[in-house]
């Protein structure tokens, strides 16, 4: 199978939804793109038929499974995962982990021969006893304070045992990086957004970005002529963190850990936007993850981790201005 | 959709030419930053002196850097300003004597094992520098986790060439072609107190020698005599250590009774022998999977090293010696 006749995407209103789908009806016109997500987006593009499926209904693998066979989908695209976690552990829970495990169940019931899962380095973890640079064997050991990042990890694993029984299935796993651009927004850019950044006193980790281009070309390249695996998606170079807000014009503001982490803690609980407590020690531990495998099977990326951050500072600049 | 995600036609180009003047802001900016630092050193205005306390504020524990640094982390403009101070200390403070220099291979990456002694990562520093001025290669030096995470010394370590002790480190290390200075005694080697001096420690688990074997890279056995003088550890406080959350708290003869200043290390005399090099290639890639063959290759070199620094204290005249 080369490109499939017939797609379905979850997480239409994502951000790896949303372009993705952009990305492929471009790309290639004839194919009958599917759209499940909780409500129909603004604005969608009229070619695409959607469904409106609720992932974490215990009914949902059910209908799932109808539709795929249906409608005849070859390949399928999981992407219904929240870019800003929420305060309502349960409710991500259930969305992200039970969520997936229904269409893992619907996948293998129509005979999908084809499945691409949205997944992320910060599964890695940041740990003091992280390699430099992590390659897709490492074992994926999270975060114990970052439920969003757990619940992905269980993700993981589940469509690991899933490729397991279902041998002939076409998996693709894509980790990519924290992913800068225009376009791209959760909460890590909200909080590299500000003018004065809170830091981990006496820590300047290297961090790396990948280009929000990039990584839906990896997306886009996956589902449409199969690259089965699993792959960090990320951009070409590592820099501290300091560097990164000297280019940018931004001040750090350094806290030491614990009064960060328990800071943070309490504005997230309130929910005023910062980040969870889990957030800082990606700030404070390497958590750098190998390209190589990634670069060799979707190609050379177009930006650098500094050309990533460059055009994600540059447009915010714009937006301010504007 | 919205209108500005709506893409032109010369799409290609206008990547291209984006990228072309994001390279080109960035050069700007780090020329501007480089130069109105150099203006500031030159008048002493109080306007200036003040903005400058403010930005050295805003980056406390995040030392200017400078824009590129490597895959590790090493930071040349950092480094150039370390090699002064590190010159200074090896010529003046610790007077080094080197033997054994010559007969380090030049054109291929090995693995130093060295004796590990003082509180501090001097003696990976000081090897790393003797070795550069004579090959003009810098060797990499394996850090101990603990250090490692330390705040402030995290990102001053990276930036000078430390990198946490780890195997996926010293394989990617030996791959890119660095040479890499490993002590296998660990923490062990390092925390002994001074009624154990010069006394090797078990070499971990044979993760040194495995190294070599798996890269192919000869070893090079070095002995480092003087170092353990340098910080004379009289008594390790266990409880207090656990409740800072330190592996151990060492006390020596000036720390901490003179606060911080008892971390300046004492002015003994050093001599540092590096042995005869020992090849691995000849033994192929199956002898790595030999652990009896490990553990005896192993122990025989830490026979070797401890017979080096045996011989080499004997030679010595006394501690402080001219």
């Amino acid at each position: 199978m080369r490109v499939p006749r017939s797609i379905a995407i979850t997480g239409l209103r994502s951000f790896v939804g949303k372009r993705v789908l952009r990305r492929v009806r471009e790309a290639e016109p004839e194919v009958q793109v599917h759209g499940i997500d909780l409500q129909r987006p603004y604005g969608l593009d009229p070619a695409v038929r959607f469904h409106a499926v609720d992932l974490a209904d215990p009914t949902s693998d059910g209908r799932l499974a109808e539709l795929l066979q249906k409608e005849g989908v070859e390949a399928v695209l999981h992407a219904a995962f929240r870019s800003q976690p929420r305060a309502d552990l349960e409710a991500d829970h259930e969305l992200e982990t039970i969520g997936s495990l229904h269409l893992l169940h619907a996948c293998a019931a129509a005979r999908v021969r084809r499945l691409v899962l949205a997944s992320s380095t910060m599964l890695y973890g940041p740990r003091p006893d992280n390699p430099n640079f992590l390659t897709e064997d490492h074992p994926l050991r999270g975060h114990p304070a970052a439920h969003n990042v757990a619940n992905r990890v269980e993700v993981e694993e589940l469509v690991a045992t899933w490729r397991e029984r279902h041998q002939g299935v076409e998996v693709t796993v894509l980790r990519p990086c924290w992913v800068m651009g225009p376009g791209y927004q959760d909460s890590v850019t909200s909080y590299f957004a500000r003018s004065v950044v809170p830091t981990v006193m006496g820590y300047d980790p290297l961090l790396q970005f990948v280009h929000e281009e990039d990584c839906l070309r990896a997306f886009e390249i996956a589902l449409l002529e199969g690259r089965p695996g699993v792959f960090n998606v990320v951009g070409r170079g590592v820099l501290p963190l300091s560097t990164l807000l000297r280019t940018a014009g931004k001040r750090p503001l350094p806290i030491p850990a614990p009064l960060l982490y328990r800071l943070g803690d309490q504005f997230s609980q309130v929910q005023t936007g910062d980040p969870p407590a889990g957030f800082y020690d990606y700030l404070r531990y390497l958590w750098v993850a190998d390209g190589e495998r990634g670069w060799a099977a979707f190609g050379e990326p177009e930006y650098t981790t500094l050309e990533a951050w460059m055009s994600f500072v540059s447009s915010r600049r714009m937006r301010r201005y504007r | 959709m919205d209108p500005e995600d709506a893409r032109p036609e010369g799409e290609a180009d206008a990547v291209s030419g984006a990228l072309d003047g994001l390279r080109r802001e960035l050069r700007l900016r780090l020329d501007a930053a480089e130069n109105a630092v150099a203006e500031r050193v030159g008048s002493v205005d109080l306007f200036e002196v003040f903005e400058k306390l403010r930005r050295a504020a805003g980056t406390f524990g995040m030392e200017e850097r400078s824009g590129e640094v490597d895959e590790f982390g090493l930071d040349p403009v950092a480094l150039a300003r370390a090699r002064r101070v590190l010159e200074w200390l090896c010529e003046r403070w610790w007077r080094v004597e080197t033997a054994g220099l010559a007969e380090v291979p030049r054109d291929e990456p090995v693995l130093f094992v060295a004796n590990h002694s003082g509180l501090l990562p001097y003696d990976g520093l000081v090897i790393a520098h003797v070795v550069e001025r004579e090959t003009g290669r810098r060797p990499r030096f394996l850090v101990a986790d603990w250090l490692v995470t330390l705040p402030f010394a995290q990102p001053w370590l990276a930036q000078v060439g430390g990198v946490r002790a780890c195997r996926e480190n010293a394989h990617r290390l030996l791959r890119r072609g660095h040479s890499v200075i490993a002590f296998p005694e660990g923490a062990k080697g390092a925390a002994k107190v001074f009624a154990d001096r010069y006394r090797l420690q078990r070499f971990g688990r044979g993760g040194v020698v495995r190294v070599a074997l798996e890269a192919g890279v000869p070893l090079v056995p070095v002995s480092v005599v003087g170092a353990e003088e340098a910080h004379p550890i009289l008594f390790k406080m266990h409880s207090v250590a656990r409740a800072v959350g330190l592996p151990f708290l060492p006390v020596t003869p000036t720390f901490p009774w003179l606060g911080p200043a008892g971390l300046v290390p004492l002015p003994s005399k050093w001599r540092i022998r590096f042995g005869a090099p020992i090849a691995t290639d000849r033994l192929g890639s199956a002898a790595a999977d030999d652990e009896v063959l490990i553990s005896r290759m192993t122990e025989e070199l830490r026979a070797e090293i401890q017979s080096m620094v045996d011989a080499d204290r004997r030679a010595r005249s006394g501690v402080f010696g001219a």
